[in-house]
Formats: C-alpha cells, sequence, structure tokens
C-alpha cells in the first residue's frame, strides 16, 4: 500500500503524531549523542598524552594548570626513558573573568612549542578544516577551533585580537566535539608574550629574578609522547619519581577525573535518552494503536467478508510500517530543521547542541519500526478478540 | 445452501451489566432456492438473528449447520473462511469503506479468499455493470448516492457467488425505486442461481417478495 492512499485513508494526522514523537526522540537523541561525543573525545584527547605542570596552584594562569614549568624541568624530563618527545605549553582563559569555571568548556588560548618533536602522539596533528596548522617560527598567526571560529564569523584571513595582540587567522579546525573546539591555538612564544601583557607581576618577576628566569620558562605545562610499546601510566609515574617539583597527570587517571567531572553530563545523557525514548514510544506506539482503533469498523467489515487474523495482521502490519517509516521520515526532518534552527541562533555563543548522526537515525528507524509494529500488533490482537458485528457497531 | 439454526439464544449486557435477552430460543430451516424474510417490531431481534446466521457474533446457546456442517462451532480461522466463501452480506447502511473506490470495496470480497485477481476483476465490473454503477467505479463512497452505495454493497456481497446472502434491511435507507432494483436482483439470484436468501425487513411489500415469512416476536419465532 502506498504512502499516498495511507495518507488519503485518514493517516496524515497518525504520520503527523508520529512524526512530532519521533522528531522528540531524534532532538533529544541528538544532544545525548553530543555529550557523548564530548566525553569520548575529551577522553581521547587525554590518553593520548601524558600532561606535565610545574607545582602549585597555577594562579598565575587562571588555574587552568599548575605553577611554572621551567625550561630545565622540561630538558630534565627530556631525559627520562621512554620519553619520545616533550611540548612546552601555555594555556591561559581567554577570558579572565570566566577563569574559574570549567575549563572543559571555556575558551583558551594554547600556544604551542612548535619546534618539539613530537612522534607518536595521539594526536598527530589536529584536524584542519580550512588553511593550515601553525609551523615552527610562526609568529602573529593563529588556529582557532571550530566553535570559536563559529562563535566569531571568523575564517582563514581573518585577524583576530587577543588581549592586546592581533593575530592573523592561518587555520580553522574541524570540529572535534570536545576542548580543542574552543582553543585558540598561538606559537608559544606568542603565548608568552601575551602571558606578560596579561599579568604585570610576572614581568617584575622576570626582570628582578635572581634565579635568572627567562622568558624560556614561562610555560604552564608540557605533553609527553611516548615511545612505541611504552605504558603510558608507567612512564607517567616514572617521570614523577625521577624529576622533582612538577606535577604530572597519569592519562588513565585524568581520564577518571574527566569521567568524575563529567558524571553530571553521563546522568543527564541517561536521563536525556530516556525521556526521548519515553516521549518517542510513548507517542509513536499510542499513535499507530489509536490508528488502528480508529477504523475498527473497517476491520469488521473485513472480517465480515472473511479476513483471517492473520491477514488482518498483515494488512495492520503494512500500514503501521508505512505510515511508521513515514512518521519516522518526518520526524528525523522535523528534528533536523529543529537543530538547525537551534543552533543558528546559539552558534554564535560558539556552542553546538546537537549531533546528528548516523547510527542515531538507524536507531530511530530501528526502534519506529519495531514500536510501529509492536503497537500494531497489539491492536490488531486486540481488535479480533471482537466480532465483527460488535466490531462494526463500536466503529460505526 | 441449506441452514438450521436450533436453540439460538443470545443476550446482550447493558451498561450497567444487566441481561438484555434478545433471542430466547431459535429454530429454523432455510432451504437451498429460498428467499425468506425475517419481519418482526424493532428490537425483537431480527438483525441479531442475522448476525447469528452470518457468524458475526456468537450465540450464547444453540448450533448453526450449513448444509450439514456445524459452523457455529467452527474455529474462528474457520469461520472466516465459511463468511468469506458461503455468506454475502448487504447491510442497512451500506458498511462501505470511505477510503475505497467503488471498485476496490466490490473487489475486497476476493481479496480475503485467494481469488485470481484478475478473474474477480472481470466479474466485479460485469456486476457493476449490470447493476449501473460501473461509471462509477472510481469513485469514493462519499460520492455515491444511497442508492449507489447499497448497489456496490449488493455487488460486493455476491462477487464471490455465496450460496447465502444476508441482507438486514437492505432498503431501509432507499426510495422505492432504488429499493426495487436490490429486491428484484435478490430475488432473480435465488430463483436463478438456486442459492438461499434471508432478509430482514419491517416493510410488509418487501416481505412480500419473500418465498415465506418468519415473523420474530420476543426473541422467538412465531409459528406461522
Amino acid at each position: 500500500m502506498t504512502l499516498p492512499r495511507l495518507l488519503l485513508r485518514g493517516y496524515f494526522f497518525s504520520v503527523l503524531g508520529i512524526g512530532v514523537g519521533v522528531a522528540g526522540l531524534v532532538a533529544l537523541g541528538a544532544m545525548a549523542e553530543r555529550i557523548t561525543r564530548f566525553i569520548e573525545g575529551g577522553d581521547r584527547f587525554v590518553l593520548g598524552q601524558i600532561s606535565v605542570a610545574g607545582e602549585g596552584i597555577g594562579m598565575g594562569t587562571g588555574f587552568t594548570a599548575g605553577g611554572l614549568l621551567t625550561a630545565s624541568k622540561i630538558a630534565e624530563i627530556t631525559r627520562v626513558p621512554g620519553v619520545a618527545g616533550v611540548q612546552a605549553q601555555v594555556m591561559l582563559p581567554l577570558s579572565t573573568t570566566t577563569s574559574h569555571f570549567l575549563t572543559l568548556t571555556q575558551e583558551l588560548v594554547l600556544g604551542m612549542d612548535l619546534a618539539a618533536s613530537m612522534p607518536g602522539r595521539y594526536y598527530q596533528g589536529l584536524p584542519v578544516r580550512a588553511g593550515r596548522f601553525l609551523h615552527p617560527g610562526d609568529r602573529g598567526s593563529v588556529v582557532v577551533g571550530a566553535d570559536f571560529a563559529a562563535a566569531r564569523r571568523l575564517g582563514v584571513g581573518g585577524r583576530l585580537r587577543l588581549g592586546g595582540m592581533e593575530f592573523a587567522v592561518i587555520g580553522m579546525l574541524d570540529k572535534t566535539l570536545t576542548a580543542p573546539d574552543r582553543f585558540a591555538i598561538i606559537g608559544i612564544e606568542d603565548a608568552r608574550e601575551l602571558w606578560l601583557q596579561r599579568d604585570p607581576m610576572l614581568v617584575q618577576v622576570l626582570r628582578g629574578s635572581a634565579a635568572a628566569l627567562t622568558q624560556g620558562d614561562l610555560n604552564t605545562g608540557a605533553l609527553v609522547v611516548w615511545h612505541s610499546g611504552e605504558d603510558p601510566d608507567g612512564l607517567a609515574r616514572r617521570i614523577k619519581g625521577v624529576v622533582s617539583g612538577i606535577n604530572v597527570t597519569i592519562p588513565s587517571e585524568l581520564s577518571r577525573l574527566l569521567r568524575t567531572s563529567t558524571a553530571f553530563f553521563s546522568a543527564l545523557l541517561f536521563g536525556i535518552g530516556s525521556l526521548g525514548l519515553v516521549i518517542g514510544g510513548l507517542t509513536l506506539s499510542n499513535t499507530v494503536t489509536a490508528a488502528v482503533f480508529e477504523r475498527i469498523r473497517d476491520f469488521g467489515i473485513k472480517r465480515a467478508l472473511g479476513a483471517t487474523d492473520l491477514q488482518l495482521l498483515r494488512e495492520i502490519l503494512r500500514e503501521a510500517l508505512v505510515v511508521s517509516m513515514a512518521g519516522c521520515v518526518a520526524g528525523v526532518a522535523l528534528a533536523l530543521v529543529i537543530g538547525w534552527a537551534v543552533e543558528t541562533r546559539v552558534v554564535h555563543e560558539g556552542q553546538q547542541l546537537f549531533v546528528f548522526s548516523p547510527r542515531l537515525f538507524l536507531f530511530t528507524l530501528a526502534f519506529s519500526l519495531l514500536l510501529g509494529s509492536m503497537a500494531a500488533t497489539y491492536a490488531t490482537m486486540r481488535i479480533v478478540r471482537v466480532s465483527p458485528a460488535e466490531a462494526i457497531r463500536r466503529g460505526a | 445452501m441449506v441452514v438450521r439454526a436450533a436453540g439460538l439464544r443470545k443476550t446482550y449486557h447493558g451498561k450497567a451489566g444487566e441481561p438484555v435477552p434478545v433471542l430466547g430460543g431459535v429454530d429454523l430451516e432455510v432451504k437451498a432456492g429460498e428467499f425468506v424474510a425475517v419481519v418482526g417490531a424493532s428490537g425483537s431481534g431480527k438483525s441479531t438473528l442475522l448476525n447469528l446466521l452470518g457468524l458475526l457474533e456468537g450465540a450464547d446457546a444453540g448450533e448453526i449447520w450449513f448444509d450439514g456442517e456445524r459452523v457455529s462451532h467452527l474455529s474462528r480461522r474457520a469461520q472466516c473462511r465459511v463468511r468469506g466463501m458461503s455468506i454475502g452480506y448487504v447491510f442497512q447502511c451500506f458498511l462501505l469503506i470511505e477510503e475505497m473506490t467503488a471498485l476496490d470495496n466490490v473487489l475486497l470480497a476476493a481479496r480475503y479468499v485467494a481469488r485470481d485477481e484478475r478473474q474477480a476483476e472481470r466479474e466485479a465490473m460485469a456486476l457493476m455493470e449490470r447493476l449501473g454503477v460501473s461509471h462509477r467505479r472510481n469513485h469514493y463512497p462519499s460520492q455515491l448516492s444511497g442508492g449507489e452505495q447499497q448497489r456496490v454493497a449488493y455487488c460486493r456481497a455476491v462477487l464471490n457467488d455465496p450460496p447465502l446472502v444476508l441482507a438486514d434491511e437492505p432498503t431501509g435507507n432507499l426510495d422505492e425505486e432504488h429499493a426495487q432494483v436490490i429486491l428484484t436482483e435478490l430475488q432473480g439470484r435465488v430463483r436463478e442461481r438456486g442459492t438461499s436468501a434471508i432478509l430482514v425487513t419491517h416493510r410488509p411489500e418487501t416481505s412480500a417478495l419473500a418465498n415465506r415469512a418468519l415473523r420474530l416476536r420476543n426473541g422467538r419465532i412465531e409459528p406461522s
């Protein structure tokens, strides 16, 4: 039976009803998918590196890391057996007023020592969507994360002012759905200058330092990568044991910390997913059941004409599947429109609320068809228990 | 086909669950080639009797036999086969499916009895031609007049050439002219094909067309 004929048979509002339910399911599912990607992406990010910072609470950097990690400490770390490369970094919150908030969601300026060799790093290079990534020696250039760029309508060739410094946007990252989406990445020398501009106290410390602190010592941390076959947790512990005065984050512990800090999101994800299933599922099954019961008179007539339970079930199932499928397509389209409308509105704030993944669509389709079939089967079983005469009377 | 019923009883229940007896033990026999009218006052149980004979609902007690087969006690599936192959129904309110065209409504009768579709369509068209509704085959019931709807319903009832036609006030909603078309068809069919027909009516002139009339009173058939 074709869809136009079914629509003609009064299924239009059923398709619409299912569409609304499915749209709810898909939209909520896409939000859940977004959170899942955030957690998974963050996990992948932290498990691919050992993070090291100097001892301290990182007041100077706005609590994005520990204390200073000097050049000599970095050199010491480089000599630890198993270490394949160390990359000094400066990580600063973009806005000092939000620096005390959750670093996973705030915008950050990341200065990277691009001259450092980083073989074997999980993120060999961050995925560049347009332009190019930074090269060693690049000054006054910035590569921006996807959300960072979207929030400011930045494109390659654009200009970006960070603190008192002007940067040329030379690259834009692809969406990673995790922290780098909100990064502005610059060379470490530029980052150090930016840091000094922001923190006059640091300038005084540098000028008057008896310990001959240089600009090269201004690092908020470093990333360590390991030789192939090396156990990253074991190496992290070894670094901690060999080099004094540093904080070493063990990858698996960081992952655990990340998961603990995102436990709220996980709960939210579960809640959203469950809510989506309940709302979408109830709407869909209720609509299909109601649509079948609405036509009880017709089924009574068909039974009077000799339709068996099985023939009726096949007929109703076929109709329910076509209607569920149509409702599913309508719902997905509606959810995409909702997602597009919402994101168009909030994307300027650098947010992505929905991830419409193929697995979400496949799940929705399977869920819709399964539930549609179950609802149709239930309705048929109820109908065939009623005598044809009673069915005709009830539908009259 | 010989239709025989013995001791048919049926009681409905009101909203408060109170019993409403309708048939209190009906016995009847309709021979092959016989056109029988069932008459009686409103609420006397005429339609209920027709529903029971047509296996559209079950009796509380009693038996129904078609040509020696006790159809009242067949399984639900087997009763479907009997309904599809052996009985044709014509209802007062036509009972056409609104979202199907006139032709599709007629062909519905063939769908559930595994008939060859082309053959069924040819026969349906021939029937509709004879009843004067073939030009309305692609119209929906709402686009047809009452008389046309009933003629379409009649075509559906006889498409499978059932040995028994049950007609519940088939002319109740029709004017004299259209009523006559249906009754003449029914009468001719019984006479020419030797099939049986049981007609429920409250019109004396309609019952006069039957071979005999059975009067239902207080849930029983009055002795003639």
